[in-house]
């Protein structure tokens, strides 16, 4: 008896052992990520957190629904950690129990510069939401395929669109009954809000690089394939964007102006995204370009110049891979 | 034609190609063999210009990438992307228009189900499909039998046929000695990063014989088997 207790005690040991081990090697990885980036992590570190609280600070003096970003934001951040093979991989490495400890920790240590920010804000139930949120969503056990195709508008031009579409249609959804309620209650912010989260959803589109095949396959100049993407992006982003903003224009006629505004903001980040991933592929965006991009989000108007020095050098970087 | 001329691939300090001479003339099908890390797949990305390297790789029509459907050992594909719309996508790359996607899908393929869901065969007959739709002139097929059923098999060996009655350049890596005696005109043996023979279709059967010489040895022997 005493020695099944003791073999029990072992195993339970061997995997806290593993769990502490995992989580020094994802330590490890985000410093290499830093290093690769040309940052010393320490460094890199600090910036981050700086750059976030001035960030969370110019979002709550902005806009009254910073809390809602906030959570959404948080909440798509941790959704990545669910990603099905990365999922399916830990099941095969922990046991069941290590397994929900992982992905809660993973989840709240995540969500953490969130709830501190919300605490801070003395929003207490946005931050109970997100603490709730984040922990269910860690044990919630999401099938890995599913055994039907959602249908998208996107089909004939794959492929940041057509997956994207699939991945993130409940926000356009979302976005749609948004601008409703802001109809209803003529709140032109909140619709606004709601057209921007359209722009944001498609920017995620192309955060990440494509596998070298996808680009080498076609049969074109870098100018032209570059070009070739933001028309796409602008003419589908718009396609699900437009609904809205017509709908805002009706209502609100005397505010036309400021909504042309923000859809050339819209368009404009959607062409800074675009040539920011392809300046540094085949790699992923560095922190960099990140801090330029979150640069542009404090001023728009930087865009201006940095789109130019960006396409150059996307196109200097596809010019081995597109003759 | 493709024609290599001295061509020289490090990574590093690892000279994983040595002065590769080759020549690729229309109509014919050439198989590529080799042990495993001998620089086959290093070979074909030269050629269809993923790598740098030292050399000289020419071709006409020109430029190469541009008319090369390329078959990787393992294709990669996008979650959520169906199988029609894989086709559409290497389709759309090359501005080629096809209306009928589904009447071409000579395998059988649930061109609607997301591609990331196929079997690895499955997978491997789709990326063939897609870049046999392409209309390509040249085609690099890194290992197209592995992983694949016996019909598939048949019905990819009649295509390679097809190919080469049609004019175009095939190069073919396979593991499977028959499929490329079914198949090509010219086997060029690949080891240590430079071709070490070149056997023409009558000969196969003594490249085989010497092949199995070369690689089993005393082996089987070494094992101890009782």
């Amino acid at each position: 008896m005493a020695s099944i207790r003791d073999n029990q005690n072992l195993r339970t040991t061997k995997q806290d052992e593993k769990v502490k081990k995992y989580f020094e090697l994802q330590y490890k990885m985000t410093n290499r990520k830093f290093k690769d980036a040309g940052f010393n992590p320490l460094l890199a570190y600090l910036m981050l957190t700086t750059l976030f609280v001035g960030l969370s600070i110019y979002l709550f003096h902005k806009t009254d629904f910073a809390g809602y970003i906030y959570l959404l934001f948080a909440l798509t951040l941790i959704g990545n950690l669910s990603e099905t093979r990365r999922t399916a991989f830990l099941k095969i490495c922990f046991s069941d129990k290590k397994l929900k400890k992982i992905r809660v920790s993973e989840n709240l240590i995540c969500s953490l510069p969130f709830l501190i920010f919300l605490l801070y804000k003395q929003l207490f139930l946005s931050a109970l939401l997100l603490f709730v949120l984040a922990t269910i969503l860690a044990l919630l056990n999401f099938r890995t395929t599913l055994n039907f195709t959602i249908w998208t508008p996107f089909s004939k031009r794959p492929f940041e669109f057509t997956t994207g579409f699939r991945n993130t249609f409940y926000i356009f959804f979302a976005s749609y009954t948004l601008t409703a309620i802001a109809i209803s209650v003529n709140n032109f912010n909140l619709g606004v809000f709601a057209m921007l989260l359209v722009f944001a959803t498609t920017l995620s589109y192309y955060s990440k690089p494509e596998n070298e095949y996808y680009v080498w396959t076609h049969n074109l100049k870098p100018n032209a394939f570059l070009l070739g993407k933001i028309k796409i992006a602008l003419l589908f982003s718009s396609s699900i964007a437009f609904p809205i903003a017509i709908t805002l224009a009706i209502f609100n006629p005397q505010n036309i102006g400021i909504l042309s505004l923000f859809f050339l903001v819209g368009w404009a980040f959607l062409i800074g995204i675009i040539v920011s991933k392809y300046a540094a592929y085949p790699n992923a965006m560095n922190i960099t370009q990140g801090i330029l991009l979150a640069l542009c989000v404090w001023f728009p108007p930087t865009l201006i110049v940095l789109i130019p020095y960006l396409f150059k050098k996307s196109e200097n970087r596809l010019s081995s891979l597109l003759k | 034609m493709i024609a290599v001329k001295n061509l020289f691939k490090k990574y590093g300090t690892n000279e994983v190609l040595k002065n590769i001479n080759i020549e690729f003339h229309k109509g014919k099908v050439y198989g590529i063999v080799g042990e495993n890390g001998t620089g086959k797949t290093t070979l074909f990305r030269c050629i269809a210009d993923l790598e740098d390297y030292e050399g000289k790789i020419s071709s006409n029509p020109n430029p190469i990438k541009n008319h090369l459907g390329l078959l990787l050992t393992e294709p990669f594909f996008f979650q959520k992307i169906t199988g029609k719309e894989y086709i559409q996508l290497l389709c759309n790359a090359r501005n080629i228009k096809i209306p009928d996607i589904e009447d071409r899908n000579i395998f059988d393929l649930p061109l609607s189900q997301y591609a990331s869901t196929y079997s690895t065969g499955m997978k491997k007959k789709l990326a063939l499909t897609a870049i046999l739709l392409q209309g390509n002139d040249y085609f690099i097929l890194d290992e197209p039998f592995n992983g694949v059923d016996i019909q598939s098999n048949i019905i990819i060996t009649e295509i390679i046929h097809k190919l080469k009655v049609l004019d175009k350049i095939v190069i073919i890596s396979s593991h499977i000695f028959s499929t490329l005696s079914d198949t090509c005109d010219e086997i060029h043996l690949l080891s240590s990063g430079h071709f070490i023979k070149s056997v023409q279709k009558a000969n196969f059967h003594v490249l085989e014989t010497e092949m199995k010489q070369m690689t089993i040895g005393n082996k089987i022997e070494k094992l101890g088997l009782t």
